[in-house]
Parts: structure tokens; sequence; C-alpha cells
């Protein structure tokens, strides 16, 4: 075929085209119309578009540039049909699809992060706009790191072997706890605390962050697994002041209100003095977690000098917090991980 | 600890309501848990830290109330009527023999006769009652009523029943069987110590009284006995035995090593007042002689460099006074020091900061300022904060939710796989949940009994991950093991999709060109829990770094789970060391790329890469894309064991626009290439 016969044949379509369709007085004949010159299938258009392969190779540019003036200048013919027979109120008979814009979009598929990770994030964030680094340490630990360096001694109840997940070794099926190369899944994050102190010299500003573990029969608020966050100061004037400061900047930023912070005594091994920290919100005093200024002993432990440096030490359940702000009320559902669960946060 | 508002008033006057009171001491670490009221008597039930022995009793929470009240304690003095005072010393008539010190550092005794037990008077009943504590006969009534008074414990023998004249305190033989007051028996071992007489065991000492030797109402004679057992001691022996006391729990945090005699001659003083009879001008006792505790010094300025508050000095010493220390001032080298011994109950005071966290208690926390000064302080992200966040995003994008699962799994989870290692995992001693002591290799197998929970919940399309630690153990018996940080994945979506995935979790941690560089070479992964022909092993500079393939038919039905699920891990210990943290700019090119299509039919034995590695080094520095589109198989007209392959090349010159020419020139080297080196043609 010929550029020649290609192009009359593509005249007279578009000749024919833009007469019926000015003189055509319905949308169902217009849709006719539309049909019998650019339907998908056999419109005239695509008929002459397939006769495009015949044409000489060094024509093909040609052709190819007439065919889309007139494939224009058809759909311009419809488009002004379409508009004509639009305003005259007969598109509630028409048979043509109509726009329907209430019609979902199409989503991406997007996973989401565990609530329990977006806590951990959060607290990181706020943590590390107060100077703190975060720090991780292993799971599982010897008993000098998870105790001993703790000022946590031998005949601690702590150390009890029904309070905590001991390894069994090869050797024998039970450890000695009172050993210090036993290795147990660690009960609290406080041993990246010794870890990190064992090789840096103060003033150190850390929280250390994980996965720790205690035999606590599962139910709504206990799981033998679960996060903790702890943060350690160390440094030359380190004082209880600035603990109970600290600690209410941490709150005032997870809340997002001014919060109240109050200390009540209490008892830790690894602290001295030790207290229990709440926070006042709606009404209430709220536990917090406990916090104290680093025992000497832990200080002297790690190489420390305790008449040079002091500093405080604080722990928070992440869980906990996490459960309070996303209204979570049993924390065995963070570890089911339902779908429609986790498709919440 | 259960204390009786009118019990508590005998030693303090209470100038305040019980709840108000409560609150206080929840100020002083007195925990308040609930207030009851048994008979119209209050009873407060505050929780007691396990340092703070010395307020297992009424008198103790009573020097507490009193200090915060501004009151002063009053102990009743215990004073024995001399018309009960007629016996003969007891020195002489009674032995006592201490074979077990380290378990026992003090044992004193005295003895009663002619008592009449029988129904203890109404005021000692209803002490007992409103602390929750059951009237058993007078004689047991004082000993329980003294020891919930002072918190030293007491025990009453038969001295009927006590053979020999003799008391030996020694340590339990091994699997010498006792049979205590509450009529079981209980098999004893070396560490225990055993309170006997000249021939028998007569109470596991400091737990529980035997069935032998208890007062009964036939009784008349009686051996009081107060001692002091070391705490690690009675607590073993309470665990091992699963026998737990008031007795127990107090020594187990503590008795006051000088409190023995006070509670000997008050329940001597109460036994003869109610029940009659004669006791003994004197008692015996193993340890009389104390050491005296050395003082601590407390410097003033070391309370303000922990609290960071300035403590009036007058007012600390005060504190300490009223919390029964003695103190000595002394004003020398320019500070203000005072030399503070602590009262022989407050075992927990030991040190300087001891003393400090007395005051700040008293003095009030409320007074500690949450406004003070902090200096700010660099902190900054760590490059596996930075790996974190990219890889959740690639995750996520890809569209898995994260899971968070049990460390430890049960056996066969454990035995399903162990992509990592194949030395036996890790166990606990006892599990973390029902049946599960296997410290986990793999995260897949958690990952899967997640999906079966969605499934029964009709939740098919749940696509999981999960970051969290592998334990692969040592091969050196008694080292930790190596604990590999890993993302792993099952998700009902195609293996390509997620061989993607991983490809992206490599270029967007090591950056594009970085990725790029990296020697990373693709392996088939052949295991019974991967679908055959599905299953790939990634190295990258000849270390391990993920595997993945769709779950086998055959695991898959042994799990029931009812969709094609993709499973694979990645260790992201090692990809962090690959990070590239700031990505650098390679400058955009200006000129145009020439794309060209190849469609060369190979033998089915030529990998992609073979062939991609073919055409890289053909094609040479203009090719800056090489990437596969399909693989199509058509016997008939190619012949059996031949494949095509699609391929796009992209081609572009840092220094001007290429010529189709020079694309095609370039192509025909690629084609000569792999026609020479792999036999491959190009389709006509």
């Amino acid at each position: 075929m010929s550029l020649n016969d290609f192009v009359s044949a593509l005249d007279q379509l578009a000749t024919e085209a833009e007469q019926s369709l000015a003189s055509v007085s319905d949308m169902s004949g217009l849709e006719d119309l539309r049909v019998r010159f650019v339907g998908a299938k056999n419109g005239q258009l695509k008929s002459i578009n397939k006769m495009l392969a015949a044409v000489p190779a060094d024509q093909k540019r040609s052709a190819g540039q007439h065919f889309n003036a007139v494939r224009d200048r058809v759909q311009a013919a419809l488009d002004a049909a379409q508009n004509r027979l639009g305003s005259t109120g007969s598109v509630a008979t028409s048979k043509g699809p109509l726009h329907d814009p209430t019609l979902p979009g199409i989503r991406p598929t997007l996973g989401h992060l565990h609530p329990i990770t977006q806590t951990i994030e959060h607290l990181k964030e706020i943590m590390g706009r107060l100077g703190f680094s975060a720090t991780e340490g292993p799971e599982i630990e010897d008993t000098w790191h998870n105790f001993v360096a703790l000022n946590i001694p031998e005949d601690h109840p702590a150390r009890d072997p029904l309070d905590n997940f001991y390894l069994a070794t090869a050797k024998k099926t039970t450890q000695d706890p009172s050993a210090h190369d036993a290795m147990l899944l660690r009960s609290q994050t406080s041993t990246v605390q010794i870890r990190v102190m064992e090789n840096h010299q103060p003033p150190l500003r850390i929280i250390s962050l994980g996965r720790v573990y205690r035999p606590d029969a599962a139910d709504a608020t206990h799981f033998p697994m679960f996060h903790q966050m702890e943060g350690l100061w160390i440094d030359e004037h380190v004082t209880m002041a600035q603990l109970k400061s600290i600690l209410r900047m941490f709150a005032t930023s997870y809340l997002g209100e001014d919060v109240h912070i109050r200390f009540r005594p209490s008892f830790f091994p690894f602290t001295e003095p030790s207290v229990e920290v709440d926070y006042f919100w709606n009404g209430n005093w709220v536990e917090f977690g406990g916090a104290g200024m680093v025992d000497p002993n832990v200080l002297t432990a790690v190489g420390y000098d305790p008449e040079r440096v002091s500093g405080f030490a604080f722990g928070l359940g992440v869980e906990r917090l996490c459960m309070r702000r996303y209204a979570i009320t049993d924390i065995r559902d963070l570890f089911r991980n339902d779908i429609r669960f986790l498709r919440q946060f | 600890m259960l204390v009786s508002w009118e019990w508590l008033s005998q030693y303090v006057k209470l100038n305040a309501s019980p709840d108000d009171l409560a609150t206080r001491f929840a100020m002083v670490g007195l925990n308040h848990e609930s207030t009851t009221y048994v008979d119209g008597d209050a009873v407060v039930d505050l929780e007691i830290t396990s340092n703070r022995g010395d307020c297992l009793g009424h008198i103790g929470i009573a020097r507490e109330a009193a200090v915060l009240l501004n009151e002063t304690l009053s102990i009743p003095k215990p004073t024995i009527a001399s018309a009960n005072l007629s016996m003969q010393s007891i020195q002489g008539s009674f032995a006592i023999e201490n074979r077990y010190p380290e378990g026992c550092s003090r044992y004193q005794a005295r003895i009663l006769r002619d008592v009449k037990v029988g129904p203890s008077p109404a005021w000692l009943q209803k002490r007992l009652k409103a602390i929750g504590i059951n009237s058993v006969n007078n004689v047991v009534d004082v000993t329980n009523f003294v020891m919930f008074e002072c918190g030293q414990p007491l025990h009453a023998f038969d001295l009927a029943k006590i053979r020999g004249n003799k008391i030996i305190v020694r340590r339990a033989d091994a699997g010498e069987k006792f049979v205590a007051i509450d009529h079981r028996t209980y098999e004893l071992d070396p560490s225990m110590v055993v309170i006997a007489d000249a021939e028998r065991a007569v109470a596991l000492g400091g737990v529980m009284g035997g069935v032998d030797s208890e007062v009964s109402e036939s009784t008349t004679d009686l051996l009081i006995e107060s001692a002091a057992f070391t705490p690690l001691a009675i607590r073993r022996c309470a665990r091992k035995l699963r026998l737990h006391s008031p007795s127990s729990y107090r020594f187990e945090r503590r008795v006051d090593p000088n409190g023995q005699t006070w509670a000997t001659d008050r329940c001597c003083q109460l036994i003869t007042e109610i029940a009659g009879g004669q006791c003994t001008p004197d008692a015996i006792d193993t340890a009389s002689d104390l050491p005296s505790s050395e003082p601590i010094t407390l410097r003033k300025s070391r309370i303000e460099k922990v609290l960071g508050i300035d403590v009036p000095w007058e007012q600390s010493i005060d504190i300490l006074r009223s919390l029964g220390c003695i103190a000595k001032l002394s004003e020398e080298a320019n500070q203000k020091t005072v030399a503070i011994t602590p009262p022989s109950f407050r075992g927990d005071l030991t040190r300087e900061v001891d003393l400090i966290e007395e005051i700040a208690r008293v003095y009030g926390y409320d007074r500690i300022p949450e406004n003070a000064t902090v200096p700010i302080f660099v902190s900054s992200k760590r490059p596996k904060d930075v790996l974190l966040e990219r890889v959740r995003s690639v995750a996520t994008s890809a569209g898995l939710s994260e899971a968070l699962t049990p460390s430890v799994v049960n056996k066969s989870a454990n035995e399903a796989m162990s992509p990592w290692t194949q030395i036996g995992a890790l166990q606990t001693q006892v599990p973390l949940l029902e049946g599960t002591t296997f410290l986990r290799r793999s995260i897949v197998p958690s990952l899967l009994q997640v999906y079966l929970i969605n499934q029964s919940q009709q939740q098919r399309d749940a696509a999981l991950f999960e970051t969290a630690t592998l334990y692969l153990p040592s091969d050196k018996p008694g080292a930790l093991p190596r604990e590999q940080f890993t993302l792993g994945w099952a998700a009902p979506l195609d293996p390509r999709t997620l061989h993607g995935m991983v490809e992206e979790f490599i270029a967007r941690v090591a950056g594009r060109q970085k990725a790029a560089s990296l020697n990373t070479v693709l392996k088939s992964y052949s295991v019974p829990y991967i679908q055959e022909g599905t299953g790939v092993w990634i190295e990258v500079n000849g270390q391990p770094l993920a595997w993945q393939g769709k779950l086998s038919r055959p695991t898959r039905d042994s799990l029931k789970i009812d969709a094609d699920l993709s499973i694979g891990e990645i260790d992201l210990d090692l990809l962090l060391t690959h990070i590239e943290l700031i990505p650098r700019l390679t400058p955009i090119v200006p000129y145009p790329v020439i794309q060209r299509d190849l469609n060369l039919i190979v033998d089915e034995a030529i990998r992609w890469q073979q062939l991609a590695d073919v055409v890289v080094k053909a094609a040479g520095s203009t090719l800056i894309d090489c990437r596969y589109c399909e693989t199509y198989r058509d016997p008939k007209k190619d012949g059996a064991g031949l494949k095509r392959v699609l391929f796009r090349m992209d081609f572009q010159s840092r220094d001007g626009t290429l010529t189709s020419e020079f694309a095609d020139h370039v192509v025909q080297g690629v084609l000569a290439a792999t026609s020479s080196q792999l036999g491959a043609k190009l389709l006509a």
C-alpha cells in the first residue's frame, strides 16, 4: 500500500466521522458511532492502523503522522458531540459508562510495624533528643553481668533458678547459679550498661533497649518475655534532681503535655538511693518505672571511682507504655500477631 | 505486712487517719497495698522491700510512724513478775551446742515450768485475728504475737519431749527425714539447719517446728527458742522444701542480731502473765557478745552531691537520730562530717550512701526539684538504627507486616529448620511457655505458627516478617553463643518477589553503587522444607547472607498450612558490615540512552548470572544496565533442552550521544561472545 492510498483512506474516514458526529441526536446514536470509528476491536481507525504495516518503510514516518492527526480529529468530534448531547440533559437516559467519583482508589499493599517497635522507636527518639544514645548487648548473659556486677550477691532471691531462665548445659542438666560463668537469658537490660561501662570511660549517656526474660505465667498483664528500656547517665556531677528532671522531660515529651514526676522510696540492688517513679496523668499517679543513683558497688565493679563519678539509672517496661498508649488491654495480644491487630498500627 | 491500727497505737500516738498515714508511709518507702477493717480495727497492708526486715513487726512500723509524725516511740520494757521467777538458773541444767554457726549465728533458750496451756485471752485473739493469724493456744499465740510485734520469730518446744536436756544446732544429714507441725514429711540436705535434742531432730531451724515436740493441751513445761538464722541458709531451705512460713520470711530478710533477748523476755513475760508458771531467771545464749559495728562517716558535701539539694545539716543528723542511729559530730579538715553508728536492726545501713537515702526519704523526695539544669550532650543514630529503618521500610513496602514472637520455641519448631548452623540448639532449664525450651536458630518456624493462627481466623493474606536475634551455639562448650540479628519472613507471595525484596534490602542498605560492587553469588538451596527448584542461597564476598524459597509441599501439609508461602531469612549483622550511611551522588548523564533487546537461545544449564557476566564483559563500559526480562521455552521450534532468554541492555556514554551504529556494533560483539562462550544463538 502506498502512502497516498493510506492517506486518502484516512481523510475519507475523518470526513465521514465529522459529518455523522455533527448530526447525531442522541446518546445511543453517539455510542454506535464511537464503536464504528474508534472501537477497540473493529473500529475503522483500528483497521486503517493495521494497514500501516504495509506502507513502505521509508514512508512510515509520514504515514504515522497523518494517522495521529486524523485520530485526534475524530476524537475531537466525539468529544464535541458528547458535550453537545450531555448539556441537553439526555445524560440520564444514556447507556454510556458514567464516571463514579465515589469508587475507591487502588491502594498499594503496605505492611505495618509492630506497636512495640513503634513504641521503642518513639522512646529512642525522645531519649536521643535528651542526649542518650542507644546501645544493645547480648540476650544470653553470664551471671557476672546479670547479677554480680549489678550488686546482686549470691544469696539474693533474684538469682534463684526458679526466677530465671538458666541454660541447660551439655555436661550437667542444671547449672550452679552461683558460678560466674553460668549462662541465662538476661532478666534485665542493665547488663548492657555494665558492658558499656566496662569498655568506656565517663561521661556516658546511654539507653539500652531489648528483650528480657522472667518466668511469669502468661496472663493479661504478664508475659515471660518483654522489653525494657534502661537509661544511664554517668558523669562527675550527676544528681537525683537531674534524674527527676530528665524523667519529667521524657514523660512530658512522650505524653505531649507538661506532667509532674513523683519519687517513692524503693529498693533495687544496683541503685542507692532507689525510687519508684510515678507521673501525674488525668488526675492519677501512674506507675512509670524504677530508678535511682547507681550504687557505688556497681561503679566499683566496672572500675570507676565512686568518689569521682556518680550517675543515675532508670528502667521502664516498654509493653506497659505501649499498651497504655494504644488502649491494648491484654499483653498476650502483642505476641499473638493477629494480622487484624497488626494492621491497626 | 498486715498492720493493725490498734496494735500500732500501743507504741506511738497516731495523730492521723489510717488513710492519711498509709499515703505518708508510701512516701517513705512502705508501699500501701490496701486497708480493711476487722472488728472495727483498721488493718493496713504495707509492702515491705526485701532490705527492710526491721519493718516486719509492729514496733518497726511504729518507729517509721514516729519519725513521720514527729512523735515519741514507746517500746515496752519486758519485766517478769518476781513471783514467776523462783526457778534456778538454766545454766548447768540444760545445754546448747551450736555445730553450724554458718547457718545459725545465735541461739538463745529459756525454760518455763508449770504453765497452764489453754485458750488465749480476748485481747490476744483479737490482735492475731486482725492480721489473719488463727489462734492455737495461749503459748503458741504469745510466740506469734511477739514475732509480729518485734519481727523476731520464736519457737516454743514441749520441754518434756526434748530428750537429754540438750539442744544441738547442726546441719541436716543427707536424706534425713523430718515430720513438721504440718504433719508432712520432708527430706533434708546438709545445707539445712536442724535443731535436734540428744537423739533426733525436733525442728527445722528458722522454718518450722517438729510434730514430736509441739506444744499441746497436756504441755506444762516449755523451752523458748529465740535465734538468729542466716538468711541464705533459710531461703534455700524454704525454697527447696517449698515450705514458707512467717518465720522463714523474717529470717530470709535478716533479723536484728541483737534482738533475741528482748523477744525472749517479752515472750516469757506474756506467758507467765497469761498462762502462769515459773521461768528461769536467765537464758542460755551461744553468742551473747556481739561485735559492735563500726561507725560510718557522713559528709555534708556528699549529701548535696547525690541528691542535688542542700538538706540542712542539723536536720540531716536529726533524721538519722530519729531512726535510731548514734551520731558523733566532728568538724575537722574544713568539712562538716559526722560519725554515724546505725542501730543493729538496720542491717541495710552500711555505707554513707545508705545514710543519704535515709535522709532523702524522710526529708522528702518531693523537695527534690524536677527542673534542674541538664547540660546538653551529643547523641547520634547508630548505623544499626539506620539499617533497621531501611530494611523495615523495604519490608513494609513489600506488603509485609511485622510480628513479634518468643525467642524460645518448642521441639518441633526447633527441628523444622536450622539454615545457619548444624549445632544443636541451646536449651533453657525451665520452659518459657508450655513446652518451649529451645533457643531458636531460625525465625521462620515461629512465623509459620503465626500464619497458622491467622489462617484459623480466615486471615489467609497474613504476610509477615520479624527482626530478632538467633542463638547460634558455639562449637566450644561453655562459650556464649553467637547472637545473629536476623530478619525472617513467611508470606503468601511469589518467591521471586521476595527474592527481589532481598535485592532491595542489599541495595537500600549498601547503596546502589556499592551493592553492585559486592561479590554476590547465588546458589540453589536444596533442603526438605523448600520446594525443589525454588530455593536460593545468597552469599556475599564468600559469606552466607540470606536464603529464600517456597515452603515445600510436605512441610506445608505437615503444618496444615493451606496456602503457598515463601520463606527466608537475611543476616542483618553481615548486611550491616556493608552499610553505606551517606550516599554520594553520581552525576546524571545528559546524553540519551539507547536500548537494545536480545532474545537468545541457550542451553537450559546456562544460568542468567553466567549469561549476564559474559554480556557485561563483552559490551564494555557503555553498557549501564543489563536487565533480565523473561524466559520462554519452545522445544518444537528450538529443540529440547534449550530456552530463550529475553533481556534488555541500556547503553549510554558520559562523553556524548552514542550513535545507533555504535550500539549495533556493541551488540554484535555481545552476540559473538555469547555464541563462542555459551553457545547462544540469536532468535531469528
